[in-house]
């Protein structure tokens, strides 16, 4: 804010004086822009909603914030949002270079550029070297813009010829793009924000919408305001914000909805509220192994998944499920909204799984207001990690590793020899840390990402950074990340620089550069090509000035994939607040329903059918047979409660950006844990004790916080507080197919510190 | 006029008792951890506005809590910023509109001044604490009626 509380002081009394002679003060016109030269169009730096913003700036400094109105939020941001201008010029922004030249004990020192690149290219070298290009390792984010992931990736698949490429949405959507990949063929939901302006029936499951995705919420909120018809239907152990919007909340013990799903299946086929029509026309039905089955198949397999027997396993009453079931089938159209409830799992993919089934037995999907619609945790997991496939078993655009059609075709593209690219998946974000502390790993590149603060099993998987070389781009001296970095380069911060976002509902959209990089900062494109550079990798496959012009070879490579984006040109994001994929000339508006004819541009005029799965070669999606299945550590006797971790709407992951906003730093200072009043009865426990969790891994000590959030059994705390890493009490199981590991839900013992 | 001993004594303990008796309620009246208090010595409290405002504002926040903003957890520092005023939002009891409330509403602050064609304390027709969803359908409580924000 550009008035001092001097001036504000002074202000606010002559307002109060003028509203006492003359009744209520007149304000500045809105959107007089009293104070700001321009305004710069932008996305928002936190979560996957992608809210556009305007950037306001004032000679060379940026100094107010609002809601872009031609964006999804409609000019609306939540507290996060609004408050993102302090971040920018926080005290600890790192602005130099630095490197440790005595080993990972000694201190970070200032050094040059050049000195720092050089620092860092050199164990790569040696590396590559020594023992091969499989030693060596890209950890990127969700975080980091379009550009530079593609680029990343780039260099680290066809130019250091490793696939050990990976980053922080393998912790937390990897399981809704296999969810995705194995029910439709193809990553990405077929729907978007607008299905909640045209839902009747929204079933919130494993999301704390409200307070992680907050505008998304009250859009919800919104839509049963103004038709009070609305069903919501929340399922979520913990009983957040988000319920109170809910017609129906459904509690069950934490790792059991996939009982809960089946369950849901199993009473729309009884009530004969399943759409034979849509899934004789549109549905193959598969068994857990892959094996082609039939309906009955299905119906067989459900037959064990009553509301009264699933009752027992999940502790949801059998009324509870079958109302559940009969708002889910009989609203003219269903929207559903999970996150990492559903995919931080063991069986995420499974779970995943299991919803798309649902949408798929009552024909839920492809109209208005009906779809699977996954939310993302982060601004660009999905437009940058997963469309560009810069994962450890994907390739750009729907590619993946182990198709040497796709690996061909992007040798060919990228203008290096057929086999540059390794067939092997590289190591997935788990097994990478793992390697790195065997040695197998000798030097990473950390872009964009806080892991010493977001891995789980903390104590065991930060001895890879402790063991191997790490060069880490960083904005914040805070970051835990920090303490293992051998180089640190300073990166230009959000609209320091310019680049593409791409959010939950595939929309691109364009963060134009506002101000100067601070101090020494550079782009990230900027230091990815210049270490690159260092490090041996063949120029021509980085020819870029400008990071426009990686976007225009992301935007060729896209050209008649299934993932066209051809006409979203630079000029039109610069333009426009976001287009959404697939968006194949320049004229094309973008697709709202994707598989529907008439809309996605990809399903042909002439197809005989409304809607083609086109991701799958006959054109139709999967139902699957999955199981329900205990997550991997449930409680037991010696660790009788279930503990779960996630976010308050205060903080944002590891808070090195919200954690720099007073206000924000002061409404959660510290972590707690949330225990249920039944619970802390039995314990002893009242609010404000220091009260101790114990795990197979570790132990700490957390503020108790007494509320019915948490259902009795279940203990929740954030995982925001770098003073309080409750990663440290989790293990590090992984899903089998997604290898997203189970931050959800682990055994604990719960007891007031002696 | 002499006044009898016991009388003396009767007005001594009564001005003892009085007096311990207003202390007493002083001090209970008005701990540490009370707003007035907080505002200045608690850095915990600053931002934790609901646990105190609820007591000594009760209308206030209770207007807020099932407002839209209390719904959408757009919670009092968005607007009203700190006490301490070291935040990036000043410190107000009355925002002001064109700064505060335009972050999220200026595409509507902007039809309402094409509409009525002066530019107008929103708060005098949306008061911001009484908003409340329409539908009835937003007052569900938590099991105990209690709410952690």
């Amino acid at each position: 804010m550009t008035v001092s509380r001097r001036e504000f002081l002074k202000g606010s009394a002559a307002a109060i004086a003028l509203s006492m002679v003359s009744g209520p003060a007149f304000s500045a016109p809105a959107g007089k822009d009293e104070g700001v030269d321009k305004w710069v169009k932008g996305v928002c730096r936190y979560c996957g909603t992608g809210c556009g913003v305007l950037i306001g700036v004032k000679g060379d400094k940026a100094v107010s914030i609002k809601g872009d109105p031609n964006n999804h939020n409609a000019g609306l941001l939540c507290l996060k949002g609004s408050m993102l201008i302090p971040v920018i010029y926080a005290k600890d922004r790192i602005t130099e270079p630095m490197i440790r030249k005595g080993g990972k004990k000694s201190p970070l020192e200032k050094v040059s550029w050049d000195e720092a690149l050089e620092f860092a290219a050199k164990p790569f070298r040696e590396a590559l070297a020594t023992t091969g290009p499989n030693s060596i390792a890209y950890y990127g984010s969700g975080q980091a813009l379009t550009e530079e992931s593609y680029l990343a990736n780039k260099i680290w698949k066809a130019g250091f010829k490793t696939n050990n490429v990976d980053g922080n949405p393998r912790l937390c959507m990897a399981s809704a793009v296999a969810g995705y990949l194995t029910t439709f063929g193809k990553d990405e939901p077929m729907g978007t924000y607008n299905d909640i302006d045209a839902a009747n029936c929204f079933f919130i499951i494993g999301s704390n919408t409200s307070e992680a995705h907050p505008v998304l919420f009250r859009r919800i909120a919104k839509r049963k305001e103004t038709n009070p018809q609305v069903k919501v239907i929340v399922a979520d152990p913990r009983r957040t914000n988000t319920s109170r919007i809910a017609d129906l909340h459904i509690s069950f013990v934490a790792g059991t909805d996939l009982a809960l799903l089946n369950a849901m299946a199993h009473v729309i086929i009884r009530e004969e509220l399943d759409n034979q029509r849509f899934y004789n026309r549109y549905v193959n039905f598969v068994t857990n192994d892959g094996k082609p089955c039939t309906f009955e198949d299905y119906k067989t397999f459900l037959a064990d998944y009553t509301p009264e027997k699933v009752q027992e396993t999940t502790g949801v009453p059998a009324a509870d499920i079958v109302k559940a079931a009969k708002m889910f089938a009989e609203s003219s159209s269903t929207l559903s909204l999970w996150c990492m409830g559903i995919n931080q799992r063991t069986r995420g993919v499974w779970a995943n799984n299991l919803i798309h089934n649902l949408h798929l037995l009552t024909g839920q999907i492809g109209k208005p207001g009906a779809s699977p619609l996954s939310l993302t945790g982060q601004p660009n997991a999905c437009g940058g990690v997963r469309d560009t496939g810069s994962l450890a078993h994907l390739l750009p655009a729907g590619r993946m590793v182990a198709n040497e059609k796709h690996r061909n075709e992007m040798e060919d593209f990228w203008g290096v020899p057929r086999g540059s690219i390794q067939p092997k998946m590289g190591f997935h974000t788990v097994a990478l840390f793992e390697a790195m502390a065997k040695g197998d790993v000798k030097a990473t590149f950390i872009h964009c990402t806080n892991p010493a603060h977001t891995l789980p099993n903390l104590n065991k998987l930060t001895k890879g950074l402790e063991t191997a070389f790490v060069a880490q781009t960083e904005c914040f001296m805070d970051a835990e990340t920090l303490k293992y970095a051998d180089v640190v380069f300073p990166a230009a911060f959000w609209c320091e620089t310019e680049g593409v976002y791409g959010c939950t509902e595939r929309r691109y959209a364009l963060t134009e550069q506002a101000i100067k990089p601070m101090g020494n900062s550079r782009p990230a494109v900027q230091i990815l090509m210049d270490f690159a550079q260092k490090a041996g990798v063949d120029p021509k496959l980085y020819p870029y000035k400008t990071s426009a012009d990686i976007w225009e070879e992301w935007r060729t490579l896209s050209k008649g994939s299934q993932y066209d984006f051809w006409g979203i040109t630079r000029a039109r994001l610069k333009k426009e607040s976001g287009l959404k994929w697939p968006c194949p000339n320049e004229k094309h508006p973008g697709t709202n329903l994707r598989y529907v004819k008439g809309d996605d541009p990809l399903v042909p005029a002439d197809h005989p059918n409304p809607i083609s799965f086109y991701g799958r070669p006959d054109g139709k999606a999967n139902i699957f047979l999955r199981p329900y299945a205990p997550p991997f550590e449930p409680a037991e006797p010696d660790y009788p409660f279930i503990l779960t971790t996630g976010r308050v709407i205060d903080h944002w992951h590891t808070a090195t950006m919200t954690g720099k906003v007073p206000e924000l730093q002061k409404a959660f200072p510290s972590a707690f844990v949330e225990i249920n009043p039944e619970d802390a009865k039995k314990l002893g426990i009242s609010n404000g004790d220091s009260v101790t969790l114990e795990t197979k891994r570790d132990k700490m000590n957390f503020p108790a916080r007494i509320t019915d959030t948490c259902m009795a059994g279940l203990v929740f705390c954030p995982f925001f507080d770098k003073n309080l890493l409750v990663n440290r009490l989790f293990h590090d199981a992984t899903d089998g197919a997604s290898r997203e590991p189970e931050y959800k839900i682990c055994a604990t013992k719960v007891y007031k510190q002696a | 006029m002499r006044i009898s001993q016991k009388t003396a004594f009767i007005v001594l303990a009564l001005i003892v008792l009085g007096g311990g008796g207003f202390f007493l309620y002083l001090d209970r009246a008005f701990p540490k951890n009370r707003c007035e208090g907080a505002h200045l010595t608690v850095p915990e409290a600053y931002a934790d506005c609901l646990s105190c405002h609820s007591k000594v504002t009760p209308k206030a926040a209770q207007d807020w809590q099932e407002s839209k903003h209390g719904v959408l957890l757009v919670k009092c520092v968005v607007c009203h910023g700190e006490p301490d005023g070291k935040g990036s939002i000043p410190f107000a009891v009355n925002p002001e509109p064109s700064k505060i409330c335009a972050a999220c509403h200026d595409p509507a602050m902007k039809v309402m001044t094409e509409k009525f064609g002066a530019p107008l304390e929103c708060n005098s027709c949306h008061p911001r604490h009484q908003n409340s969803m329409h539908s009835g359908a937003f007052q569900s409580k938590s099991q105990s009626g209690q709410s952690s924000f």
